[in-house]
């Protein structure tokens, strides 16, 4: 199964999606975003396991504004 | 010694709130969520534990709206000067609090105090309605006035708000923790909460949920977000939150929330009425005595009480109480305005709030004080 990490900006919103994300079955870590993830300094991401449009659908109906999306 | 001035701070701490304060001294000593190391991370899901229990608390629609700051003067800073811009116009209600009223005269904006009845929650609304000009952006009152205890008809003037399409804030300082408030069904888009008060938090933590859009802040800095952008980042809490956020406050305000819940507002504020009522019954006994409200009931007040001693000031009545071991608070309350509408400017009031831990005792023992100022 493919991995990706989606990177949030903040712990905030992270945390928020990592507990939506579990709520709907999936395989979520969080994790300090690197500088390949987050251009701008500074931010979180959430590793993920699973259907990736479903999962960006999720955050972006709660909120959860996201930066960038990458296959690890 | 008997405290009976929390509605300045709550004066006895429940064990859990003091528990959980040394909790975070001592195993959630990190910058949360900003070093990303494993104590960050670990304190950051505390902090964001305290968000969502906070934003379910009040009915907010996230835990990213609940922003952690100093106390309520600065939620309501934070509100007036980040919304209110050149050319606005503001409606407050005849009874509020320094913190509303020297932001608004600093600022120079254009505002209208409105008078809130005593006795007729429509003609309170129906007086704010009346001062709605083409330019007012926002209706800001108090949910309880901390000196009369006299409670706003929030949820009447969120309606109003909602329909005239004008934003709506309020200072729940004397509120929160004693009056259930739920910012979706009263149409709140800016609530400022004083966590030291009846959430029984430590002082030091306030909290305010934004659900509608702050154009600009009063404080910038690091927030551990977007740090090359030479600009404040747009996302919330952390927008508001610059600097190392009050961790030991913060789960204390939780341990606050989780007291009430277990409690039960509405337990609470029965027991703190009964309590208030018990005293005016006894004080409206004493000719010597000034009372200001009609006797206090839990549809139209929170628990607060004020009074007077005829022909002597309330400093001077506070501190003759005060030798008999009670703790009351005298003076104008921080709040001039509400002691010139009810005629109280020039001697202020003593004021009276119990908190859950008060007892008919320590009520008893104010009776007892105050049976010294009985005509002879």
């Amino acid at each position: 199964m493919k991995q990706y990490r989606i990177t949030t900006g903040t712990v905030t919103y992270a945390i928020k999606g990592r507990d939506l994300l579990r709520r709907y079955g999936y395989k979520v870590k969080l994790e300090r975003a690197t500088s390949q993830s987050v251009s701008v300094g500074c931010g979180y991401s959430l590793i993920i396991n699973g259907d990736l449009s479903k999962a960006e659908e999720l955050l972006r109906g709660a909120d959860v504004k996201i930066l960038s999306v990458d296959e690890i | 010694m008997v405290y009976l001035d929390n509605a300045a701070t709550t004066g006895k701490k429940p064990g859990k709130v003091v528990a959980a304060v040394r909790n975070a001294l001592i195993n959630y000593s990190a910058n949360p969520g900003r070093s990303g190391h494993r104590l960050s991370e670990k304190t950051a899901l505390a902090v964001y534990n305290v968000r969502e229990k906070t934003a379910k608390f009040f009915g907010a629609s996230g835990p990213e709206k609940v922003i952690f700051t100093s106390g309520c003067t600065q939620s309501i800073n934070m509100v007036l000067k980040g919304v209110l811009e050149k050319g606005d116009h503001i409606i407050v209600s005849c009874l509020e609090h320094n913190s509303v009223m020297r932001p608004l005269y600093k600022m120079g904006i254009d505002f209208s105090v409105a008078d809130v009845s005593f006795t007729d929650d429509d003609q309170t609304l129906e007086n704010f309605k009346n001062l709605i000009l083409p330019n007012t952006k926002m209706i800001f009152v108090m949910g309880a006035s901390n000196v009369f205890g006299k409670k706003l008809p929030i949820k009447k003037l969120g309606e109003l708000c909602r329909q005239k399409g004008i934003l709506f804030g309020v200072d729940a300082a004397q509120t929160a923790g004693v009056v259930p408030i739920n910012m979706k069904n009263d149409g709140i888009d800016f609530l400022c909460i004083a966590a030291h008060k009846g959430l029984y938090a430590p002082m030091g933590i306030g909290v305010l949920i934004a659900e509608n859009a702050i154009k600009n802040t009063i404080i910038e800095g690091g927030t551990g977000t977007d740090s090359i952008n030479k600009s404040q980042p747009e996302s919330l809490p952390e927008r508001f939150e610059s600097g190392t956020v009050n961790v030991p406050g913060i789960m204390g305000l939780g341990a606050g929330i989780d007291f009430v819940n277990g409690v039960g507002i509405d337990n609470i504020a029965k027991h703190e009425m009964k309590l208030i009522n018990k005293l005016y019954r006894h004080l409206s006994k004493n000719e010597n005595i000034m009372l200001y409200t009609a006797k206090p009931d839990l549809n139209s007040f929170a628990p607060v009480l004020s009074f007077n001693i005829k022909d002597m000031e309330s400093s001077v009545a506070a501190g003759i109480i005060e030798r008999s071991g009670i703790a009351v608070r005298a003076g104008l309350h921080c709040a001039p305005a509400a002691h010139k509408f009810m005629g109280t400017i020039d001697t202020g009031t003593v004021r009276v709030c119990p908190s859950v831990f008060t007892t008919n005792e320590d009520i008893y023992s104010l009776v007892n004080a105050v049976k010294k100022f009985e005509k002879k």
